[in-house]
């Protein structure tokens, strides 16, 4: 299905309404395609949320140049306000919730430098080994229940969920069987209140709860770590100094809450919608099995492509001017990744799935800034070494069905894709 | 080549060190620092100059 921008109708389009977020992409992409052209920074207003007023609202921005100029100027586009809700929260939830993605510098920088080394390319290369033996396991598993299954399985639940919650909890150290709870939490506080995953009648409060019940698995963690230190990442958090202070027990478990919700839902959505595009685009699926050479271009192609943080917030400190738009302090600005990431100004034929795509200057992990992903290498390597062996070991692996999509503007997100193993009878 | 680090400006995303890991390192600061005082012009080094997500890399007058 094809669906040309001038056939969108932009009057029917509210980007704060997360049933419009789970329109097919070809229709969300066609109206984020008339904004860029037309409206570059268009005005929506926020939606409800319980106990919070609504604040006065925001302007999307859809250009790749105006979304770098922003998010390159953390001082004049903060975060310390809120980057991951619309409406201005309470400082004390968006901290618990967004950690470091919520806070500016000087006190970002001290905390992100805590982490930032346990996150580069030399140092996850030792991590490797249990990438590939987590995604070995997920992957005979998946295939179990498909034998067992006539060949059906889910690419959600058996093999895109498992992989980074796997991975994200061996470097905490978190116990196998926290585990469960610690997945079905993170589904909450990232469902953006998609009713499918919340049991509770009030989404405030299930999303309370959920970021409370992480809370306090840190904190039993830390204690444990603190008296009984090991090789993980929770021991680094509750031992380094950062000038001779150390991390305080709510800085710890919001931290821990931003790599488990950050960790597990994007590099999920990553690998579910990578097998989505590559069933949409058979010949660059060949292209890609056959030469492990484009490993490289074709993860960042996936990220492009499915950009699955949508989008994060900036807020204007003082007065100015940005791509020929005035604004006022105060001014709230959306930066839509997916937009962005197939501004046709920076990339060519944008709508086309290209995994020898290069350059590829995507945003998929954020814009220029300070901000940028935390979590960047440790998802091309867990994508990387995902999609390998999807290839290798599940080549018959056939996707048979739409897919069932989150309702979210925050999170681009599945809940559900149909997928059966051909060579099971 | 000669590379100008401003550790101050950098949150250690490791993009450089992706790049190019015989020049930049990020230790255990949480910054990057220069492994090669002159490291040779290979395209690398100018791409993680230019592509630092906070400007903390630059090329030193007359590279």
């Amino acid at each position: 299905m094809t669906v040309a921008p001038e056939d969108v109708d932009l009057s029917t389009v509210d980007l704060s309404d997360r049933d419009w977020w789970a329109r097919p992409p070809q229709e969300r992409h066609a109206a984020l395609d008339r904004l860029r052209a037309e409206r570059p920074f268009a005005f929506f207003a926020e939606p409800d949320l319980p106990g919070i007023p609504a604040g006065p609202g925001y302007h999307a921005v859809t250009r790749y140049a105006d979304l770098e100029t922003i998010s390159s100027q953390p001082g004049l586009f903060c975060s310390g306000r809120g980057a991951v809700s619309m409406q201005d929260v309470p400082a004390e939830l968006h901290e618990f919730y967004g950690s470091l993605i919520s806070m500016d510098d000087p006190r970002h920088a001290k905390i992100r430098r805590i982490v930032s080394k346990t996150f580069t390319p030399r140092m996850l290369e030792r991590t490797l080994d249990s990438v590939r033996a987590v995604v070995d396991d997920v992957l005979a598993r998946a295939r179990v229940t498909a034998e067992a299954h006539g060949g059906v399985l889910d690419v959600v639940p058996d093999l895109a969920a498992p992989i980074p919650l796997r991975v994200i909890c061996d470097m905490m150290g978190v116990p196998e069987e926290d585990r469960s709870r610690v997945l079905a939490c993170s589904n909450i506080v990232l469902s953006g209140g998609d009713p499918d995953l919340i049991e509770d009648d009030d989404p405030l409060t299930a999303f309370l709860t959920a970021g409370m019940e992480m809370a306090a698995l840190m904190e039993r963690l830390a204690a444990e770590r603190l008296a009984d230190p090991r090789e993980d990442l929770t021991t680094a958090l509750v031992t380094t100094e950062v000038d001779g202070e150390r991390l305080t027990s709510q800085e710890i478990a919001s931290f821990f809450i931003l790599l488990l919700v950050a960790g597990n839902e994007t590099t999920r959505n990553a690998i579910s919608q990578g097998l989505l595009a590559l069933s949409e685009w058979p010949e660059e699926r060949a292209r890609w099995a056959a030469d492990p050479s484009l490993d490289r271009t074709a993860v960042e192609e996936v990220v492009r492509w499915v950009s699955p943080v949508t989008w994060m917030r900036r807020t204007a400190t003082r007065d100015g001017e940005v791509g020929g738009h005035r604004f006022t302090a105060g001014e709230k600005f959306l930066l839509f990744y997916n937009a962005a990431n197939r501004d046709p100004a920076v990339f060519a034929d944008p709508q086309r799935f290209d995994v020898g795509r290069d350059p590829n200057p995507h945003v998929g992990f954020g814009s220029r800034g300070p901000h940028f992903c935390l979590g960047a290498h440790l998802a091309r390597r867990e994508l990387q070494v995902t999609f390998r062996a999807l290839f290798d070991q599940l080549p018959d692996l056939e996707v048979t069905g739409p897919p069932d999509r989150l309702r979210s503007s925050f999170v681009n997100g599945l809940k559900h894709l149909p997928a059966r193993l051909t060579g099971v009878r | 080549m000669r590379v100008a680090v401003e550790r101050e400006r950098c949150v250690g995303s490791g993009q450089c060190e992706l790049l190019a890991p015989d020049v930049f390192e990020v230790d255990d600061d949480g910054a990057v620092r220069l492994l090669q005082d002159d490291p040779a012009d290979d395209g690398a080094v100018r791409d993680a100059v230019q592509q630092c997500p906070t400007g903390a890399l630059a090329l030193l007058d007359g590279d």
